[in-house]
């Protein structure tokens, strides 16, 4: 069968640096074909040159045709190319949200795209509605007039994604480039994700597929090249070049059944809303319970409702109802809390990087909490804040820098430091290990355990790497669209699970573990 | 958006009602009245005492207030202290020059400025970005009525080329379309300028966004791309601008009347300032407030059309 | 971007030194020159131990300048800062308070002042304190009021709704030092732009209400007074209208400049935060 893509010796150059060299891609039409490498190797330099784009100051060479255009030649892309682009090759960028324009209807783009390559005349306004329509239902969306009436904003984070999808499908191309699809989505999302690139192949769309994530490349890709600085380093059948690592058996020791304990926190009835006026209800009737040096952890997929339920119990959330209990008294909202319940609650969150004060080193102000909340002099909190960085594996030359100049790992851990100087009763971990490699994972989980055995700390765990759950928490709460359809003892739930989500978040779990972001050389972009 | 606009309604109505309030309060502040300046020079305290008990002087603020919000509601607007006809008919007599310089303002206002924003915005930091820049700048910061009395010395009193005043134009003024060419350039020149920087910014923030750079990757070509996709957000900080800028038009007519001689509202109200004519003040005052506050309105629904996201914070 | 810092710098450089004589001027000038000025020459001549010639009432021009440059611009001023002192408080206030309702309390009856056409404000207040500066300053402050309470209680609503805030909260940080600390060192850069913007339009406005009679006395020295007085001598003797303009000009496009180096310093500090 005639390559639907075909690259040869493709070479871009920025100055003296090289960003490809001499890469070859033959891409298949029909089926799916992965571009693998960490980020920096070329994939997306690569990606942009099948449309005949380069990035200012980057010269490309060699040749690139699309369906026998030829788009990049010995001097660099060709007049042809703009021919290719939206109509043959479409392109997804890796944050598709910021492709959607904010001040259109999506309707109104999608007609207008689907008009756009095919001959004038031919398409009349209905029938480029239907062809919007149609889009929409590829992309896995309503196709109805209130949602082509919809602006980008009005859609939740997982629906933008599929948005843009259907911008990019809405000109019939005949080849999608899908530039890391399923960087920060949940399990389950990235499951439904590689069904429906299985799907689109085999609708007959060529899907050029970039990513660094081997499971999913696995799950769905026929041929595999992989990328390294530039080169490419191995090319051929999936199955040959990405051989399925064997699946770590669970080795660590079941997590040390405590006994029932005096419960610390304990949320029952907690119904909130996003809007004032009781608008917009995100928890219905949840009921969580943490016991002294135990570990409750909250699963579910992402818009469950996880996040809103840690900031009430943080007392960030304002709009809520229901009993908040800590250690047998009512637990105000966070401004009303006095210091002895400020330091007993504390709260780690996913998303550290803007928590940080750009004007004062990252170390001075994790200090502050052993400041305020412990009463300690300013030497001896930052002696204390030295030592809890130290076992979460950050150096001393962490500690003088400024948030700016971390990487998003290093703040995460930076951000558990400064809730473990309160010394809490109760830490509430929000999805902490997003941007941690495996090791920093495990210094994590081994400070939490110790802090349990030593401490008495209680820890409130949301995450949805299963893994890690079945090997922290004794307690498992699972969430779907803001009701708890699961609880219980872990083990229990995850071996015997209740409910159609917890079963999903187990089929999902087969897809493999999300790969951890700092297995890549630069440090991770959280923004 | 729909919720937004009933919204934003009702706070307009709410504001116009406090307006009336202000306006009344404010010219009520005056001090002396129609009484006092017309007969302080001939007349003794009790004749202007009789005066001030005939035009209602002496009565409450409250229940002159109310009698005056009365008439407002039903479409009177009192009746001038100075001239003693009714105030409608000093307004009616005097808006149309008023209303037409304005809107011929906004009329070319808008595609210049679009015109001037998309140019500067598309080549940013080339010469004629950086030349254009430096105009629009200086431009903005020289008062109108300077601006005013340079192209007057300028066109006028030295190459004779337009009129200087409306002096003799009374009623035909609308059959002489040079005696609007000075006014408007002046109106113009701060206004266009000022907008025209915003919708510079506008179009280069667009101009680097995600979507528009999606957009052309999907083949959508140039001029639709300029059309579709960058204007829409690259007007949005424009538009909120544009609502400023009525205050400065009302501000600019003003002071283009006072200079051109021009038989407008502002000319009335000015006038009616100096004599203490108070009926005829609130009513004029109150109008140009309104005509603001409008303004106000439509600038706000078109920027929530265009960027919807800016939806009040709580 | 580094040239946008440099032509940023060259900005704020350039405003201050074109600042620097109408500032002197109406900074020095009235320590310098006699309050009554004296009628001492033929009206509107040129030279004869005047630089600058004579008005129409044959006074001095350069010491009508002198003299006037501290109500041009001294009013203006004064009301800016004041009205920034007013507006910040009442926003951050209205930021800081956790209650809508009193947010709603703090913020609507200010802004129900936004449609008031300024230029019609200052005049009947011009005309009816008959142009006493403290009366127009006053005037003009309650103008800008609004717009400054607006503006800066959104900036602070994003710092204060913001994770630093938050973090802040979590350390068990006390609400002043929140306040002060942190979301009044963010709402900073953002009051000082602002208020370089509106010290122009509010010269502007008080010259224009001057120069329509409608503020101070016509024999004022004031710049926009001058103006008016004396322009139908515009080519008999330019002096009299072309000194106090240019000053005036000088003022305004400085400023300008200034405002709009420090807004760009902030979009840039925005860019390199978001972007490290």
């Amino acid at each position: 069968m005639e390559p639907v893509i075909e690259v040869r010796g493709l070479t871009a150059r920025a100055g003296t640096a090289v960003l490809l060299d001499a890469v070859d891609l033959t891409v298949a039409g029909g089926e799916v074909t992965a571009l693998v490498g960490p980020s920096g190797s070329g994939k997306t330099t690569a990606a942009l040159a099948l449309l005949g784009e380069a990035a200012a100051g980057v010269r490309l060479s060699g040749t690139v045709r699309v369906v026998g255009i030829p788009v990049v030649d010995a001097d660099g892309p060709t007049g042809a190319a703009r021919d290719v682009r939206g109509r043959i090759v479409s392109y997804m960028p890796q944050h598709p949200a910021h492709a959607l324009n904010p001040a259109r209807r999506i309707g109104s783009v999608l007609t207008e795209l689907a008009r756009l390559h095919r001959p004038r005349g031919t398409v009349g306004r209905s029938a480029a509605a239907d062809l919007a329509a149609e889009a929409l239902r590829t992309a896995g969306l309503p196709d109805d007039i209130a949602t082509r009436r919809r602006f980008p904003h009005q859609f939740s984070g997982g629906q933008r994604q599929r948005v843009a999808l259907a911008q990019v499908l809405a000109g019939s191309p005949r080849v999608l480039v899908l530039d890391e699809p399923s960087t920060g989505l949940d399990t389950v999302t990235r499951m439904r994700l590689a069904g429906q690139l299985t799907r689109l192949a085999a609708d007959g769309f060529t899907v050029l597929l970039l990513s660094h994530d081997h499971d999913l490349v696995r799950a769905v890709a026929a041929r595999t090249v992989l990328l390294d600085r530039g080169r490419v380093s191995a090319a051929g059948r999936t199955r040959d070049v990405l051989p399925a690592a064997p699946r770590p058996v669970s080795s660590t020791p079941p997590a040390p059944v405590t006994p029932a304990s005096e419960t610390v926190l304990y949320a029952r009835g907690l119904t909130a809303w996003l809007r004032p006026g009781r608008q917009g209800e995100i928890l219905h009737e949840v009921t969580v319970r943490v016991p002294e040096a135990g570990c409750t952890a909250v699963v579910g997929p992402s818009g469950s409702g996880k996040t809103v339920l840690a900031r009430c119990l943080a007392g960030l959330h304002e709009r809520h109802r229901g009993h908040v209990m800590f250690r047998g008294e009512p637990l105000p909202v966070l401004r009303h809390r006095t210091v002895r319940q400020i330091r007993g609650v504390q709260y780690v969150w996913q998303e550290v990087r803007n928590s940080f004060d750009e004007r004062r080193t990252v170390l001075e102000q994790v200090a502050r909490t052993a400041v305020r909340l412990r009463g300690l002099s300013a030497p001896q909190a930052e002696r204390r804040a030295r030592q809890v960085w130290e076992r979460l594996g950050l150096t001393t030359e962490h500690a003088t820098r400024h948030a700016g100049a971390q990487s998003g790992g290093e703040l995460q851990r930076a951000a558990l430091a400064r809730a473990l100087l309160a010394e809490p009763d109760v830490l509430i971990c929000d999805e902490i290990t997003t941007a941690l490699d495996t090791v920093s994972t495990e210094l994590v989980t081994a400070e939490l355990t110790r802090l349990r055995e030593e401490s008495d700390t209680a820890v409130l765990w949301i995450g949805h790497d299963l893994a890690l759950v079945e090997q922290l928490a004794d307690d498992l709460v699972v969430l779907d669209a803001g009701s708890v359809v699961d609880s219980g003892d872990s083990r229990t739930v995850l071996t015997s699970p209740r409910s159609e989500t917890t079963r999903l978040l187990l089929r999902a779990r087969h897809l493999g573990p999300v790969p951890a972001m700092s297995s890549e050389p630069a440090p991770t972009d959280v923004q | 958006m729909l919720r937004y606009t009933l919204r934003r309604c009702g706070w307009t109505v709410v504001q116009l009602g406090a307006l009336s309030v202000i306006v009344f309060l404010l010219t009520d502040l005056l001090p002396g009245d129609a009484a006092t300046v017309d007969f302080n020079e001939q007349a003794g305290l009790d004749q202007v005492a009789r005066l001030r008990e005939q035009m209602g002087l002496d009565r409450p603020l409250a229940e002159r207030f109310a009698d005056w919000a009365h008439g407002l509601l039903t479409g009177d607007l009192g009746t001038s202290l100075v001239g003693g006809g009714p105030v409608s008919e000093v307004l009616s007599s005097s808006v149309g020059v008023t209303a037409a310089l304005a809107a011929m303002t906004i009329l070319f206002l808008v595609p210049l400025a679009v015109a001037v924003g998309l140019l500067t915005g598309l080549r940013a930091d080339s010469r004629t970005d950086r030349v254009i820049s430096a105009v629009t700048l200086t431009l903005t910061s020289v008062p109108d009525f300077v601006l005013a009395l340079l192209l007057v010395g300028l066109f006028a009193l030295r190459l004779g080329w337009l009129p200087s005043t409306w002096v003799g134009a009374d009623d035909v003024w609308w059959q002489r379309p040079e005696l609007f060419v000075l006014p408007l350039t002046v109106l113009l020149a701060r206004t266009v300028c000022v907008l025209s920087r915003q919708i510079r910014a506008g179009t280069i923030t667009a101009l680097h966004a995600g979507y528009t750079v999606q957009a052309r990757r999907l083949g959508v070509p140039p001029a639709r791309l300029l059309l579709w996709h960058v204007l829409p957000n690259a007007a949005a900080p424009g538009v909120q601008e544009l609502a400023r800028t009525g205050d400065q038009l009302l501000g600019g007519v003003l002071v283009i009347e006072a200079v051109f001689a021009v038989p407008g509202t502002a000319t009335a109200l000015v006038e009616a300032v100096q004599n203490r004519d108070v009926p005829t003040v609130q009513a004029l005052t109150l109008a140009l407030a309104a005509v603001a506050c409008l303004l106000n309105l439509a600038a706000d629904l078109v920027g929530q059309r265009l960027a919807p996201r800016t939806e009040v914070l709580r | 971007m580094r040239r946008g810092a440099r032509r940023r710098h060259r900005r704020v450089t350039g405003g201050a030194l074109l600042l620097a004589l109408p500032v002197t001027a109406a900074v020095v000038g009235p320590l310098v020159t006699p309050a009554d000025i004296p009628s001492d020459g033929p009206p509107y001549a040129l030279g004869g131990g005047h630089p600058l010639g004579t008005d129409a009432l044959g006074r001095d021009v350069l010491t009508l300048v002198l003299r006037g440059g501290a109500s041009a611009l001294g009013v203006a001023c004064t009301a800016v800062a004041l009205a920034v002192a007013v507006g910040g408080l009442l926003g951050l206030a209205a930021a800081a308070s956790r209650s809508r309702r009193l947010d709603d309390l703090l913020i609507r009856p200010v802004e129900l002042l936004l449609p008031l056409p300024s230029l019609l404000v200052i005049s009947v207040v011009g005309v009816g304190w008959r142009g006493h500066p403290v009366a127009v300053a006053l005037a003009v402050a309650a103008l800008n009021v609004p717009a400054v309470a607006r503006l800066l209680r959104a900036a602070a609503l994003d710092a204060a709704s913001g994770p630093v805030a938050e973090a802040l909260r979590l350390q068990g940080e006390s609400p002043a030092r929140i306040l002060f600390g942190h979301v009044g060192r963010a709402v900073l850069p953002v009051a000082a732009a602002d208020a370089g913007a509106r010290v122009g339009s509010a010269v502007f406005t008080v010259a224009a209400a001057n120069f329509l009679g409608l503020g101070l006395d016509p024999t004022s020295p004031d710049w926009g007074v001058v103006i008016a007085a004396s322009r139908e001598a515009l080519f008999v003797q330019p002096w009299a209208v072309c000194a106090p303009t240019l000053l005036l000009v000088l003022f305004t496009v400085g400023v300008n400049l200034l405002a709009d180096g420090l807004l760009a310093a902030k979009a840039e500090g925005k860019a390199t935060a978001w972007n490290p």
